[in-house]
């Protein structure tokens, strides 16, 4: 932390910083979530608590480096601020495996009498098939509760499946901290439907010396709001963690995400191109206008545009031979037209009120060959 | 002006007036161009149609340019890379490959995917590669690096359905919106790291 400064100043401003900064690289990404949660850990009152968690991750295609940190002000007045990195690399992959180690550091510290920290290093081989897997993963390091360093090691097995937009994935572990000794048993569920992401959590904690036991699960719900916003809703019992500090308890927690943008390098534009306005040049994802395709079982596709407060909507793409088509409207806010639009690859903009052709949202960005962008999409 | 000067004046502009008269007999809708560009592009085009390519990407391609009201020169430079790109996928793909197959194939290339990744495609997939291919270029375009997007896709193209892997790219959409790092999202998000650097409980 800073020297004389409060941890939430530090916070506030890496979280400021997340939200302003452009990116450095085109796969940094940063969110930050401001929330609200009811905590009663085990032994203890229930509190209320307000949080501050800004994210950053570096991501590469053969590893990534994370970190979070979450500051956390419970309504007694006490504080508690933890921070985890957290880097992982991969080996090459091949038609079925794939090999990973990770090492994560972190540290926590509650009012101004607890801290925590610990150094851990994991060694995972996956099998990876289309639509399963299984891994098995050694873990060992060091953890410290104000003292000297107590050893950590672990050894582990997992599974996990996926049907449709449904991923299964269960687990075993057996946990060495020192003279503590636990086995983890834990499966978890997570579904997609439209802007809701599901997650659930179920375990149980035995065959334990120190460690707690019992049964535990949580569940956390994502709603997406918009292009950088979300809602995320969590809340359950989770075990005592002596490796990283977190003693067992029960909690429900409100926070509204903000994601950093933009999320990759956008390709250079000349201000003198007609097509780009001055929403799309300062590098938003958003045209005002968001693109929905649906293709019909007839030959035929729906192509609907949600324009908000829009007198004049129309479409232009390589399945119009680039001439604007007018939308019809059919509702508040909604134009659609239904078209022929073959199976590939297309490139479409979007005008309003007779405005400057815009990439609409809901596709992807592209260098357009003409010092500007074109919107793409795939139709199966 | 002599008859020396002259002569050659006339037989340029003949020759760009045929070439014109040319293009837009062949494809009425290049007379959206400026006739200049437009001689350049029905060129650019019928050599591609005696090559064996196809020929609608690279008008399409010209129209767009038209409708953005980018410069001659321009346009001509997008239609003229636009073919190269068609017949390196061409080679690539083979001579049974589809028109949609080389369009998508194209855009996969200039997105960044590499040759040895559509050859691999090629032979993995019995069915067409349109989308699968399609797929890999919208990807990259979304920030996923190349030989991620490219793992992705290859291993999900054997047996997964067209419709499976524009649900997929739609899932790693929405991992994207939700925060995820594009390679990330593109991924199997079931590693360590990943499950590690989730935000936990107070």
């Amino acid at each position: 932390m800073t020297p004389g400064k409060p941890a939430w100043v530090v916070l506030v401003g890496a979280a400021c910083s997340l939200v302003s900064a452009r990116a450095p690289a085109a796969q940094t990404t940063g969110t930050v979530d401001l929330g609200i949660s009811t905590v009663r850990y085990d032994g203890f009152l229930a509190s209320g608590a307000a949080s501050l968690t800004p994210a950053v991750r570096w991501e590469s295609p053969r590893g990534m480096v994370s970190a979070h940190g979450t500051y956390l002000r419970f309504e007694s007045g006490h504080r508690s601020l933890q921070g985890l990195v957290i880097g992982s690399i991969f080996t090459p992959a091949t038609s079925h495996w794939r090999g990973e180690l990770t090492a994560s550091t972190g540290a926590s510290s509650y009012a101004h009498f607890a801290s925590f920290w610990h150094a851990i290093a994991e060694a995972r081989v996956h099998l990876l098939g289309d639509n399963r897997g299984a891994w098995i993963g050694a873990t060992g390091g060091l953890t410290s509760y104000g003292g000297p360093g107590r050893p950590v090691a672990a050894a582990a097995i997992g599974t996990w499946a996926r049907r449709g937009e449904l991923t299964f994935l269960g687990s075993a572990s057996r946990t060495f901290v020192g003279d503590t000794a636990y086995t983890d048993l834990a499966s978890s569920v997570h579904a997609r439907r439209g802007s809701l992401d599901l997650e659930a959590d179920l375990g149980a904690r035995v065959w334990s010396r120190g460690g707690g036991r019992g049964v535990y699960g949580e569940a956390n719900a994502t709603v997406i709001l918009g292009e950088r916003t979300a809602l995320v809703v969590a809340g359950g019992r989770y075990p005592t963690d002596p490796i990283r500090g977190s003693i067992a308890g029960r909690y429900l927690s409100v926070a509204f995400r903000m994601r950093r943008a933009p999320l990759r390098s956008l390709p250079a534009r000349d201000p003198r191109a007609p097509l780009v306005d001055e929403r799309a040049s300062s590098g938003s994802s958003s045209s005002g206008a968001r693109l929905e395709i649906k293709p019909d079982s007839g030959g035929t596709t729906h192509v609907v545009v949600r324009a908000l407060g829009a007198t004049l909507v129309e479409i232009a793409g390589d399945f119009t031979d680039w001439q604007p088509v007018g939308l019809r409207h059919v509702e508040d806010d909604v134009w659609e037209a239904v078209l022929r639009i073959s199976s590939g690859l297309h490139r479409v903009d979007v005008r309003v009120d007779g405005g400057n052709w815009l990439v609409p949202s809901g596709t992807t960005r592209t260098a357009d060959d003409f010092e500007g962008e074109a919107g793409i999409f795939v139709v199966p | 002006m002599t008859a020396r000067r002259l002569l050659p004046a006339l037989a340029v502009g003949l020759v760009a007036t045929l070439l014109a008269r040319r293009a837009a007999a062949q494809d009425p809708r290049l007379a959206r161009l400026e006739p200049g560009t437009r001689a350049l592009v029905a060129a650019l085009v019928d050599s591609a149609r005696a090559a064996g390519l196809p020929a609608e990407p690279l008008v399409q391609r010209a129209l767009e340019g038209a409708t953005k009201r980018a410069p001659g020169d321009r346009i001509v430079a997008a239609v003229r890379r636009l073919g190269a790109d068609l017949g390196r996928a061409r080679e690539i793909l083979g001579s049974a490959a589809s028109l949609a197959e080389l369009e998508a194939g194209a855009a996969a290339l200039r997105a960044g995917a590499a040759p040895a990744v559509l050859a691999e495609l090629r032979r993995t997939r019995r069915q067409p590669l349109t989308v699968p291919l399609a797929v890999l270029a919208d990807l990259v375009a979304s920030g996923v690096p190349a030989d991620s997007a490219a793992t992705a896709v290859l291993a999900l193209a054997a047996t997964a359905r067209d419709a499976d892997l524009v649900e997929f790219r739609r899932a790693v959409e929405r991992d994207i919106a939700l925060g995820a790092p594009p390679a990330a999202a593109a991924s199997v998000r079931l590693n360590a790291a990943a499950r590690e650097a989730r935000p936990g409980p107070p």
